[in-house]
Parts: C-alpha cells; sequence; structure tokens
C-alpha cells in the first residue's frame, strides 16, 4: 500500500530528492573547500541574499514579470491572428508565409539594440523583443494546425453550405488548439529570454538589470537569488500555459 | 430520359409505382483530373442517369471506378469537367442546403457530444430553426433513439463504437429533413456483422422519413438489399452499364437475401461488373 503511494508520487519524488542530493553536495563542497562566497556562493547564502534582499528583488521582478506577460499577450494575439488571417486567403498565405519563414530563421535576439533604436530604452523596447521573439512559434504553430485541420471536416462542412467564417470559428479553430498550446509553451519561456537579454543591453529596471547591477557588484549571491526567482517566473508562466491546455482539453472532451 | 445502359434488363426500370418525377438529372457528366496534362485521368465516362423522387437508387462498382466521384459532383462538392447535373429541378452549381451527405468516414467532431454533433447542420449553416430551438431539439433527440442510441446522446465519439459513429452520422445527415439523401459507402468501414445491422437501420430510417437517396457501393448485396433501382459502374474510366430495378416489396428484412431471386440478381449484376470490357 505504502509502496503504491511512492510508486504514484514517483515523477514528483525523485526529481526533488536528486535536486535535494545536489543542493547538500554544493553546500558540502563550498563548506569543506571554503570557496570564496565571491566566487560560489553556497545554496544557504543565496537563500540568506533572497530572504536579505527581498524587497529589492521583488521590485525588480514586478516589471520583468509585466514585460513577459504583456509581450506574450501581443504574441500571442498577433501570432493567432495573422495565422488565422492566413488561412482564409491562398494568395495572402502564399505571398506572407515564406517570407516571415526567412524571417524566423535570423537569430530574433540579434534584432534587440535595432528595436531599442526604433522605440527608446523603456519598457517598450522589452515587451516588443518579447513579443517578436514569441510571435513566430506561435505563429508557426496555428498555421500548422489550422492547415492539418481534417480535410473530411472542413469538406463536411462545405457540404452543409457553411461559410469560410463559420468553418474557421466551428472546425478549424477548435482543431487546432493542441498545435497553439505547443507553441504558447515555446513562445512564453522565448519572451523571458526576451526580456532578460533586453534588460541586460538597456534597462534601469527588471531582473536582467539587477543581475547585471550584481555582477559589477561582485554580488553573486544575489544573482543566484535573482536566478532562482527567473526559474520560479518561468515555472508558473509554463504551469498557467499547460493549465491553459488542460482546460481547452477538458472542454472538448478529451 | 436516356441512360448509357444497353444491356438486357432483368426488370425494367419502369415498375417503381412510388416514384415521381425526374429529380435528380445527370446528364452526359464526365470527370478527368489534371486535364492536358501527361497525368490525365478520366474518373467518369460520360454518364448520364436519373433518380426519381422518392426513389433508393444504389450506384454500385468496382473500387476505383469513379462512383465517388460522380456521387461528390451531385452533392456539388465537385465540378464536372463535362455535363450538367440538375437537382429538383435546377441546375447544380453549388452544395444544396437541402441535400444530405453521407461520407465512407462518419466524420463527427471529435470534441462535441453525439447530439451536438447532430445538431452540427444548424450551427454550419443558418437555417429555419437554430440549433438549441425546441422543435431541433426534439428531432435530434427522437433521431438517436430511432437508430438505439438511447442513453449515449452526451457520449463523445471517441467513447462510441465505429458504428454507432455511423448511427450518429444518419441522423445528423436526416435532422434537417433534406430532400436528397447521398451516401458514399457508408459502412464500408464497418465489419459484415455491424454492417448488416447498420443496413437494417438505414432501411428502417429511410422508410419513415422517405427521401430521395442516392446510395454508392462495392457490395453487391447492399445494393440489391437497400435499393429499389441499382446502376452498374464499369471499370474506370467508369460509366453505367446496367440499370435494373429490384422487385421486393418493403419492408424488406435481411432474410430476402436468402431468396433464390435475390442471388440471382446479384449474379446477374456480378456478371455485369466483371465482363465489362475496359
Amino acid at each position: 500500500m505504502a509502496l503504491r503511494v511512492l510508486d504514484r508520487l514517483r515523477p514528483l519524488v525523485l526529481p526533488t530528492a536528486f535536486g535535494a542530493g545536489l543542493l547538500l553536495l554544493w553546500q558540502a563542497l563550498v563548506v569543506i573547500f571554503g570557496y570564496p562566497k565571491v566566487i560560489l556562493p553556497a545554496p544557504s547564502d543565496i537563500y540568506a541574499a533572497l530572504i536579505e534582499d527581498f524587497a529589492v528583488i521583488w521590485q525588480q521582478t514586478v516589471p520583468t514579470v509585466r514585460d513577459t506577460l504583456a509581450g506574450f499577450a501581443l504574441a500571442a494575439f498577433f501570432g493567432v491572428g495573422l495565422a488565422s488571417l492566413l488561412s482564409f486567403s491562398r494568395l495572402l498565405r502564399d505571398a506572407i508565409y515564406p517570407l516571415i519563414i526567412v524571417i524566423q530563421l535570423v537569430p530574433k535576439i540579434a534584432w534587440t539594440p535595432l528595436f531599442i533604436v526604433w522605440v527608446g530604452i523603456g519598457w517598450q523596447s522589452r515587451l516588443t523583443i518579447a513579443a517578436f521573439i514569441g510571435f513566430f512559434p506561435i505563429f508557426i504553430a496555428m498555421m500548422a494546425g489550422l492547415e492539418s485541420t481534417d480535410r473530411s471536416l472542413v469538406r463536411l462542412c462545405r457540404g452543409l453550405t457553411a461559410t469560410p467564417w463559420r468553418t474557421f470559428w466551428l472546425v478549424r479553430l477548435p482543431a487546432s488548439m493542441p498545435y497553439l498550446f505547443a507553441g504558447l509553451k515555446i513562445a512564453i519561456t522565448l519572451a523571458v529570454i526576451g526580456v532578460i537579454v533586453a534588460e541586460f543591453i538597456s534597462s534601469s529596471e527588471g531582473l536582467g538589470f539587477l543581475i547585471l547591477k550584481s555582477a559589477a557588484l561582485l554580488r553573486t549571491d544575489i544573482i543566484l537569488a535573482a536566478i532562482t526567482v527567473l526559474c520560479v517566473i518561468g515555472l508558473a508562466c509554463y504551469g498557467a500555459v499547460h493549465a491553459g491546455e488542460l482546460a481547452i482539453r477538458k472542454w472538448q472532451g478529451e | 430520359m436516356s441512360t448509357t445502359a444497353t444491356a438486357i434488363r432483368v426488370v425494367p426500370p419502369v415498375a417503381n409505382p412510388s416514384a415521381g418525377p425526374d429529380y435528380v438529372v445527370v446528364d452526359r457528366v464526365r470527370k478527368v483530373y489534371n486535364e492536358g496534362t501527361r497525368q490525365q485521368v478520366e474518373a467518369v465516362a460520360p454518364s448520364s442517369f436519373t433518380v426519381k423522387a422518392g426513389e433508393f437508387v444504389a450506384l454500385l462498382g468496382p473500387s476505383g471506378c469513379g462512383k465517388s466521384t460522380l456521387l461528390m459532383m451531385i452533392a456539388g462538392l465537385d465540378a464536372p469537367s463535362q455535363g450538367t447535373i440538375g437537382v429538383a429541378g435546377r441546375a447544380l452549381t453549388a452544395p444544396r442546403a437541402e441535400t444530405g451527405i453521407m461520407f465512407q468516414d462518419p466524420t463527427l467532431l471529435p470534441w462535441k457530444s453525439a447530439l451536438d454533433n447532430v445538431l452540427f447542420p444548424f450551427q454550419a449553416s443558418k437555417r429555419a430553426t437554430g440549433p438549441t430551438d425546441g422543435p431541433t431539439l426534439a428531432r435530434a433527440t427522437a433521431l438517436l433513439d430511432q437508430v438505439g442510441l438511447q442513453g449515449f446522446h452526451d457520449h463523445k465519439p471517441r467513447q462510441l463504437s465505429g458504428g454507432m459513429r455511423q448511427r450518429v452520422a444518419i441522423c445528423r445527415a436526416l435532422v434537417y429533413e433534406p430532400d436528397l439523401l447521398l451516401m458514399d459507402e457508408p459502412f464500408s468501414a464497418l465489419d459484415a456483422i455491424t454492417r448488416d445491422e447498420m443496413n437494417l437501420v438505414l432501411m428502417k430510417m429511410w422508410e419513415e422519413h422517405h427521401r430521395t437517396a442516392l446510395f454508392v457501393t462495392h457490395s453487391i448485396r447492399e445494393a440489391v438489399y437497400l435499393a429499389d433501382r441499382v446502376l452498374v459502374m464499369s471499370h474506370r474510366p467508369g460509366r453505367i452499364v446496367e440499370d435494373i430495378c429490384i422487385p421486393f416489396a418493403r419492408p424488406r428484412g435481411l432474410e430476402i437475401g436468402e431468396t433464390v431471386e435475390f442471388n440471382e440478381i446479384c449474379g446477374h449484376l456480378r456478371s455485369k461488373i466483371q465482363h465489362t470490357p475496359h
């Protein structure tokens, strides 16, 4: 009985135990060999920094999360919107889709300085880069979803004299949901990366800025504390998208 | 009325007293794919036939003979390369809202329940009543009960067996009371026992609702069991090589399949399919 419970919790227990073991090993190595805190702070030091400087870290967390979520929302809006638009017109699709694929081949981070020139060093540029970087996986996934819709269902709609709009709304859109969520999951993680990189380059706020500033002050413990927070943000965002996917799946009766 | 059938008929195709005027008129319809290229394929050779109002006609032919292509053209889902199709006195240019279609696969929306799938035609296009109107809902539930799906109205397609899904598809094709029912080998993916069952269900539904029906199949017995009239199509390029009436009185039970007459008709049709020159 107890063994069966343990078996069910295996996917949770195993990585947690392994992670905790690593942290312990890290702590032990630092204590035994006495690495200087500036080079490698022990987990206890990182925890201490997190508590001590919580106000500062929290203050910098807010703009990072805000820009990430806003950028992601924009990416989702434009990605889903454009893919939907192109699904209505063969002409538009054939004209625009290859171009987007080509642009997508360029490393998107390379555009960051250009966006800063265009929209300034404020939150606008961070938002823009997060939206830009998140747009591609969403657009491409949505496009794939819309195009892979079961042809026989589309033919059924035609036989029932459904308009293209109704066919889109009733069949193509629901059918593309699994694809869309795969794209959203990639996009949300990329959006965090985009914001952090933009903060490295130009910002005076955000966790990226805090990391860069702490590096200049040799506060390695604060850097690692900020990274810990980023880790939590990433997990929470990903979890939220995943929860959305489960909700849609449940609604679709899977 | 002209047909390309020239063979001796077992029963002349005029003896259906319940049939009305010509409802579907297929006039020298030809279908060629990749016209003008080296891959040019003639799927349907010029074919002409008519289906009378209230008549159940089976279009019988070997696999790949173009019978499904012909049906899709009558559904308005594919355009003829040559010739014209008339339905209910009007030339066909696009799918009609009054035609009910059953495809080879049930083609149900996987995220909708059986009942919502039956109501889908009312969502997909504007009709006299909406999907949630009382009469519509009552008709949809009554149809599901009639095909033996009591207690399965809220089940999703993946919770249903293949035969049950095709029953849902029958209901969906009948729920908006189409004047013409087109069926493209709807039971070909089912096992023999389920298939017999589905033929009984379809027969019962057709006798109750009595629509003009065109049923495509490659099963000789299925064609003879279901139809008032059987048209035989040759190998590709398909053309109509036989047109006979099936004399059995309705309602028909599966036991008519054991009679000598039934088997004689089947034998005759088989010889027609096998001995037509390519």
